[in-house]
């Protein structure tokens, strides 16, 4: 009988105990899975019953994704768009910010009417569509960067950000004579990491995982992204039971062992950079979500 | 009358002179700025303004400029899509997932968020929290992938133990049955989205001031007694205004976001009668059908009620609680 509150207690913390070990469960496990099988034999995954390691080791998934021309390129491309595109976002949005930041600035009224306004309303896909394509940045690697270089969420918070920063930092650059390329770039930016880390980390996940542009405004089969190319795949595999290519087929690589392993290369870098980014991310959301 | 403009004149110069000597002290801050607000007339301001292309006859070869150019049609395209013979399906179909993920992904990181606050172990505690924020930063592709990995009828994993071990005779197929589309569909937002919105319940709990759980205890409260009588009305402030934003942003799919990634992904041939939804059908008629004009149309509806939504809720919000988006 639980008849005292300690034996209630003792009772209700093994509940909670185990509810939270289910849930990690079902939240690490699925990963677990994808790298288990992304390192088992392709043809030997179909058969399944292959729970915690795999079968028949093999590294030749990862042999043949890193050959395989279409997605060497993929990954080149997501890349390359995720290092041009955090560094672009990063570097004009708190530009921007910083002009923003000084109070005594003429017009601000304006423009922060101006971002307020693009930031709750916006065309819709189809307007957008037929902007991109007048301004030829239609199937070419610039509509990855180029129209998500400013971000209105992170603009709002870098200019708070910059107004905490103490005046005399600048006021010491000004009478040693420095402009404000200088200033922003030698004493701003400096002083900002977090602030440079939190924007990083939102655009550069935005950027790695990104498949809607490529699916929406690009044709070429070279530009294509690893998420895109993934979803593709996904899309066609209902019946994956069909290898890639003669040479593959020989190996017993799979697409849906290709498929798996896509999946690993996408998610290792994020769960890579993870422990470091944790203190950032929080702070990221709890600047966005619960103001005032 | 002469008095006034012989004297304003000369003020009113000097006052612009003050203005312009102003502005070119801070014309490198001017410039930065400039740029941004280029920026978004470019890519924000011109698409709202091609809108109106929803009340036109627009064909895309005219370009940017053939918005303007091309003829009024009124009210035509949105006519055609209430009287598409799809209309209804596509509606209830937005409604209902969108609601659903209400229900369902909205209580989530609540329980959640007290089930970790009663954990008592910190490095457990924080172990579980970090897993859990872990999904929202994957790929809804990886996150269908692994469904497929998962549920689907040839090599899904759960198909395959439970035909296994006997408790189904033949592998059930989820991801291509049309009533399975809403419950695959709320339940992969919930596991991808549970750990990253328990962030903010956590921050509420943690505002609590101990000294009412103290306070409870002395008065003879058990764990669950103070759960419900400190914990949660600790917390109630923040359920209604998440809530009511959430309510705000529903048709895009509330706090989990994604209705169109996930209708996108996860649909098939097969469970399109329950997985078409207003976004998705628009990009179909839009930009793989080419009928831009239609396409905006549909589109344009869907936003003016996400518009009105997202300020009523925010009034909402205003009133009850003080606290409000803007």
């Amino acid at each position: 009988m639980l008849t005292t509150q300690k034996q209630k207690d003792m009772l209700l913390d093994s509940v909670i105990y185990v509810l939270l070990f289910c849930i990690m469960i079902a939240t690490l496990y699925p990963f677990y899975y994808v790298l288990v099988i992304s390192f088992n034999q392709g043809k030997d995954s179909l058969l399944g019953d292959i729970y915690l390691w795999p079968r028949s080791f093999t590294l030749e998934n990862y042999a043949t994704f890193l050959t395989d021309s279409n997605w060497y390129n993929s990954l080149f491309v997501t890349v390359a768009r995720t290092g041009a595109g955090t560094l672009l976002g990063v570097l004009f949005t708190s530009l921007v910010a910083y002009g923003l930041s000084h109070k005594d600035l003429l017009f601000s009224k304006v423009y922060f009417a101006v971002i307020i306004f693009a930031m709750y309303f916006s065309g819709g896909l189809i307007p957008y569509y037929v902007v991109l394509r007048s301004l030829g940045l239609l199937n070419t690697f610039g509509v990855y960067v180029i129209p998500s270089m400013l971000s209105t969420f992170f603009l709002l918070i870098a200019i708070s950000f910059f107004r905490e920063i103490p005046i005399e930092l600048k006021e010491s650059a000004y009478i040693d004579g420095a402009n404000e390329f200088v200033i922003f770039f030698k004493i701003i930016l400096p002083v900002s990491t977090p602030l440079l880390a939190t924007m990083s980390l939102f655009l550069g996940v935005g950027q790695w995982n990104s498949w809607l542009d490529s699916a929406y405004f690009v044709q070429s089969d070279s530009l294509r992204t690893l998420t895109f190319r993934m979803m593709e795949i996904i899309n066609k595999s209902n019946i994956p039971i069909e290898s890639v290519g003669a040479a593959a087929s020989a190996s017993g690589v799979t697409n849906y062992s290709l498929q798996v392993t896509s999946m690993v290369v996408s998610i290792a870098p994020i769960v890579c950079v993870y422990p470091f980014l944790q203190k950032y991310f929080v702070k990221g959301i709890m600047l966005g979500s619960v103001k005032g | 009358m002469n008095f006034e403009t012989k004297w304003a004149t000369p003020f009113k110069a000097k006052r612009h002179q003050i203005l312009w000597k102003r502005f070119k002290k801070q014309i490198v801050l001017q410039l930065f700025v400039g740029m941004g607000m280029v920026f978004l007339l470019i890519f924000s301001f011109t698409p709202m303004f091609g809108v109106v292309m929803a009340f036109k006859d627009y064909s895309i070869v005219t370009g940017i400029k053939g918005i303007f150019t091309s003829d009024w049609v009124g009210l035509k395209y949105f006519d055609e899509f209430v009287n598409d013979y799809r209309f209804g399906q596509i509606v209830r179909n937005t409604l209902i997932l969108s609601f659903l993920k209400v229900i369902f992904a909205f209580p989530a990181p609540i329980l959640f968020a007290i089930l970790l606050n009663e954990v008592r172990h910190m490095a457990f505690k924080r172990f579980v929290q970090t897993v859990s924020y872990l999904p929202h930063f994957i790929s809804w592709v990886v996150v269908v992938g692994i469904a497929f990995s998962f549920l689907s009828a040839d090599i899904g994993i759960i198909n395959k133990l439970m035909v296994k071990i006997g408790l189904i005779d033949m592998p059930m197929d989820i991801l291509t049955n049309a009533n399975y589309f809403w419950g695959l569909a709320v339940g992969s937002a919930v596991w991808k989205e549970m750990g990253w919105w328990t962030i903010i319940f956590l921050a509420a709990i943690a505002g609590i001031n101990p000294a009412l759980y103290e306070a409870a205890e002395i008065d003879g409260a058990g764990r669950l007694a103070r759960i419900r009588h400190v914990t949660f009305p600790g917390i109630k402030g923040t359920i209604v205004v998440v809530l009511i934003l959430t309510i705000g942003s529903i048709l895009g799919g509330g706090l989990v976001g994604s209705n169109f990634e996930q209708a996108y992904l996860l649909g098939n041939d097969v469970n399109n009668p329950t997985s078409e939804i207003v976004q998705t059908y628009a990009f179909k008629v839009g930009l793989a059908d080419g009928r831009f004009s239609y396409a905006a149309a549909i589109d344009l509806i869907q936003s003016i009620i996400s518009v009105l939504l997202i300020f009523s809720s925010n009034y909402i919000a205003k009133r009850v609680s003080g606290s409000s988006l803007f």
